[in-house]
């Protein structure tokens, strides 16, 4: 299996997507990731700490001290209301530009032009 | 523990940098340790699992490194955030206070802008004139460089001397106490053109000038070496000249200009900026090439010290050049060399240094009611700052709202004070008097103004927080509780703001003493007695071109043409002849020898003996009687008459001995006595001190300069008609200066009046603003014994004595302040001594009148506060609370 690198700016609204469900400490997000990519990201784990202290800045995220269950000291991160609804519209913009794209490479092989999508 | 979220909503403690550092590389360990266990679950090995673990976070030390600068980055930027949502909040809450409170806003703000529009003017015109004197490079170093005479001055006024060419020269050559020594003369030309003459003024000066001065010519070229040697007639036009005359075309290079008779080629345009080293000066028109070989005039000279080198070592220096150029025979100059700074010699500076410390005065006066009146404020805020206390506000989060609100005032006053300080100079400029030319290039100083703003802003803050956190520091359970406002502390901020009354009331008492002194003086020289009618009398001064009128001889028979034709105009009734217009003092140099009376030891040998030349009638004329003997009978040099005027005749002799006494003007072993044969009463032209003694001398030999003194009926013009008349009989002549006495007069005054109404401004300002200062105290006060007086009142005290209790108090303090006041007048008073016509420095007169209005203006802002004490309803005071 190929690892995909992650596009730049689309592991953002990965975290966000991540913390949309529940707050989480970096390396569940990290777990989670590599759980709903099936393990076909390509990803160093420090670069997920910066997004998120990049998110934290934003105001997207909010972080506070928590603990895990197996009672160890972790900095778990939070959506803010403004990261979800930063995440509604960065999601729509990027299906709409994913169809696109992909309408695009499998029209290529059509003769007629395609038809732009709006 | 608090989240961090609960701590940014509460604006509590923020984390130090040292946690956050902590906190990643918490994060990071966490990190590793949960992978580690996550790979040992899938079964690795302990060091493998290690191995994976960093090579899925990524280089350790650079991954550490990229994350700490975020985190880093990110703090920065949440704490930004932070500071300026918190700003936002304070500057809103600020505006909703300061406007629920509009008088005291405006009272502060109105207090403030006065303060720093004044200050703002007057030291705007001190920096330009005074330390700025000079628009060249290192100005610091910049001199002129004067002779006078070396056994000094008796005339009272200043006496300098441009120093002969071969001097000057000698002062090139060999000084080393200056890096440049540039020479300079400077006079008025007639640029002579078929369509419009004209008198322009122009300067002369070696091509090295430009530099020294940090110009150059902006077209053309400046004076070449060779045309230096040669004497070429090339000139440079200023850049004035160049657009109002030539059009501001290139093609006038080349072209040829006539000045005075003789026709100059024109090199080049010299840019405005340059000018001659005294403010006070018409900028040149026409920059001509200095010949410093001809030493027939005296030069001015201007130099740039060498680093480091004193004015007296470069003085003594010069000296001791002048002394070996072969100009004093002996090898001791009798002149002495002065090295001075420009700023000293602009005529305006007395007043200007006078006006500086009034308008310092007027600053403090409204800095201490800045600062009382935020006192005043955080007084009755006492509860409301307590109530923020106990509901946990922090110190740092009052003293951040107290800043916010008196920075919002603060820059409101420095705003308005701006405008004021510019409509204040704009006002000053325009309503200076004439000879005080200089004020023209004064403008808003920038320096000037960031630090009256910054001592405004740092008085209003220092007393604001001051106030506040006294208040905020008091027990709150004390502050909750009703009626406890008479604690000690607020007996203590009473205190304070009685002291700053009472130095208000004291600055203003010096500043109404000083003024009182200035305008006694102005009113004692208006009403002085000149000893002669200025009315209908007239200067006219013709300029006659030595070249055409080299001889005595012609210049006698120009003048006595002109008065004939002057007594046939039809206003004229007299016309008379003298050296000197009024205005100006003309002197002999020498030593004045009485004839039996010894001479005086060791006399000055060149002391300046006040003389004036005049025609016989010229007494009549001008209304100055003689009160003995007659005018002059025989104006012969062979009879040699002079009249003396009383204060000569008073200084030598017992009244009627003067006549038939011989006196002598002896300028180096040289002079032929005369014999006294009037005396004439006091007469002060100049509108100075007519007591001065003086002698007069027939004129014989009338100069380019002598003025053509004419009586007039009132009614029309006459400058017309003398012009056209003169134009008449000398059509080449340029057209003479016409100037009336009376205007003259008042001219002198001017100077005079613009100062006193300057101080009389600041006196005024300063008065209101300890005014409106002492009503605060009294209001407060009255506030604060409400109580005690509804007691009083139903206790039977009546109105009088309530008002008295009130009036009291506000009289004490300004007598307090009126006795600080004048005895700081006392001593202050002696520095103004130079501005003083006939008042003593400590005119008991001045000092009453200081006290007096103080007193009044106590009493005007005690009124409003003695009628709110006398409404003050007994039930409701007892009752209230």
């Amino acid at each position: 299996m190929t690892r995909l690198p992650v596009l730049k700016g689309t592991l953002d609204l990965l975290v966000l997507r991540a913390l949309n469900w529940t707050p989480m400490h970096g390396f569940e997000i990290v777990s989670w990731l590599e759980r709903a990519g099936n393990g076909s990201l390509e990803l160093e784990d420090s670069a997920l700490y910066q997004a998120v202290y990049r998110l934290e800045e934003r105001g997207l995220l909010q972080a506070d001290w928590g603990v895990t269950e197996n009672n160890r000291r972790a900095r778990y991160y939070k959506i803010t209301a403004a990261g979800r609804t930063h995440l509604r519209a960065e999601t729509r913009n990027w299906m709409s530009y994913a169809d696109t794209v992909t309408m695009i490479l499998t029209a290529a092989q059509d003769a007629t032009p395609p038809r732009a999508a709006t | 523990m608090i989240r961090g979220g609960v701590r940014r909503a509460f604006r509590l403690a923020l984390r130090r940098r040292d946690r956050w550092e902590r906190e990643v590389e918490d994060e990071i360990k966490l990190h590793l340790a949960l992978r580690v266990e996550q790979l040992i679950a899938q079964g690795q090995n302990a060091d493998d699992a290690y191995a994976e673990a960093i090579r899925r976070f990524g280089p350790l030390s650079q991954s550490r490194a990229r994350l700490l600068a975020a985190a880093r980055h990110r703090e920065h930027q949440m704490q930004r955030t932070e500071f300026l949502s918190d700003l936002r909040q304070d500057v809103a809450f600020a505006f909703r206070t300061l406007r629920r409170q509009k008088g005291w806003t405006a009272v502060t703000v109105l207090t403030l802008a006065l303060g720093i529009g004044a200050t703002t003017a007057v030291f705007s015109v001190v920096s330009s004139l005074l330390l700025h004197a000079v628009p060249y490079p290192s100005p610091d170093r910049v001199m002129l460089v004067e002779q006078q005479p070396g056994m000094g001055n008796n005339t009272g006024i200043r006496v300098s001397m441009n120093p002969p060419p071969a001097v000057v020269r000698a002062w090139r050559a060999g000084s080393h106490t200056f890096d440049t020594l540039e020479p300079y003369r400077r006079s008025t030309v007639s640029l002579r053109t078929d369509a419009d003459p004209a008198e322009i003024s122009a300067s002369w000066i070696l091509p090295s000038f430009a530099a020294f001065a940090g110009e150059r010519p902006i077209r053309g070229r400046l004076f070449s070496a060779a045309e230096m040697e040669n004497h070429a007639r090339v000139a440079l036009v200023s850049e004035g000249l160049w657009r109002t005359r030539y059009g501001a075309d290139d093609a006038t290079l080349g072209r040829t200009m006539t000045l005075n008779d003789s026709t100059y080629t024109i090199i080049g345009v010299m840019p405005a900026a340059l000018r001659l080293p005294s403010a006070g000066w018409d900028p040149s028109d026409v920059w001509l090439p200095l010949d410093i070989q001809n030493n027939r005039v005296g030069l001015h000279v201007v130099g740039r010290l060498r680093a480091g080198a004193t004015t007296v070592a470069a003085a003594r220096e010069l000296d001791t050049l002048s002394a070996h150029s072969g100009v004093a025979a002996d090898g001791q100059s009798i002149f002495q060399t002065n090295v001075i700074s420009p700023a000293e010699r602009i005529g305006f500076r007395d007043s200007l240094l006078m006006l500086t410390a009034a308008v310092a005065l007027v600053l403090l006066v409204a800095c201490a009611n800045v600062a009382h009146l935020m006192l005043a404020r955080a007084a009755t805020r006492h509860r409301e700052l307590a109530i923020r206390a106990a509901l946990g506000a922090g110190r740092v989060r009052i003293f951040r709202q107290l800043a916010t609100e008196s920075l919002l005032l603060t820059f409101a006053g420095a705003a308005a004070g701006v405008l004021f300080g510019w409509l204040g100079l704009r006002a000053m400029v325009a309503l200076r008097p004439s000879q005080l030319v200089e004020l023209s290039v004064a403008h808003l100083d920038r320096t000037t103004l960031v630090v009256t703003v910054l001592l405004a802003v740092a008085s209003g803050l220092a007393f604001s927080v001051i106030g506040g956190m006294q208040s905020s520091r008091h027990s709150t359970n004390e502050a909750l509780k009703a009626g406890s406002l008479a604690t000690s502390h607020a007996r203590g901020q009473d205190r304070l703001r009685s002291l700053l009354v009472i130095s208000e009331m004291a600055l203003s008492a010096m500043l109404i003493v000083g003024a009182t002194l200035l305008i006694r003086s102005i009113i004692n020289m208006q009403r002085s007695d000149r000893g002669f009618n200025p009315k209908g009398l007239y200067a006219i001064t013709p300029q006659l071109p030595v070249k055409r009128f080299p001889t005595t001889a012609a210049r006698t028979e120009f003048f006595q043409a002109l008065s004939t034709r002057l007594r046939a105009v039809g206003r004229v009734r007299d016309v008379a002849l003298s050296a000197v217009a009024p205005g100006s003092r003309s002197f002999s140099v020498g030593t004045l020898e009485i004839e039996g009376e010894p001479s005086a030891v060791g006399a000055n040998p060149t002391a300046f003996i006040d003389v004036n030349s005049v025609e016989p009638r010229w007494f009549a004329m001008m209304g100055v009687r003689l009160v003995e003997g007659s005018t002059f009978t025989d104006t012969s040099k062979t009879n040699s008459q002079v009249i003396v005027n009383a204060a000569f005749a008073r200084k030598h002799w017992s009244p009627g001995q003067a006549l038939g006494h011989r006196l002598r003007v002896v300028y180096q072993g040289n002079g032929d006595w005369n014999t006294i044969v009037g005396v004439a009463a006091d007469a002060s032209p100049a509108g100075q001190n007519s007591s001065a003694p003086m002698f007069y001398q027939p004129l014989v030999d009338p100069g380019p300069g002598t003025a053509v003194m004419v009586r007039a009926d009132a009614g029309g013009d006459l400058v017309t008609p003398v012009r056209a008349l003169i134009h008449s009989m000398d059509p080449q002549m340029a057209s003479p200066s016409i100037e009336s006495t009376e205007t003259l007069l008042s001219r002198a005054l001017a100077g005079p009046r613009f100062t006193m109404l300057l101080l009389g401004a600041f006196t005024l300002l300063a008065l209101v603003l300890a005014g409106v200062g002492l009503y605060g105290v009294m209001a407060y006060s009255v506030a604060q014994r409400t109580r005690e007086i509804g007691i009083r009142m139903a206790l039977g005290a009546s109105q009088g004595s309530i008002a008295r209790i009130v009036i009291v108090r506000g009289v004490v303090l300004a007598a307090i302040g009126a006795i600080v006041g004048l005895a700081g007048a006392y001593w202050t008073t002696r520095l103004i001594v130079t501005m003083l016509y006939r008042v003593a420095p400590l005119d008991a007169a001045s000092f009453a009148a200081g006290a007096a209005t103080l007193l009044g203006a106590a009493m005007i802002a005690c009124v409003v506060p003695t009628r709110r004490a006398l409404a003050v309803d007994p039930i409701t005071a007892i009752r209230a609370d």
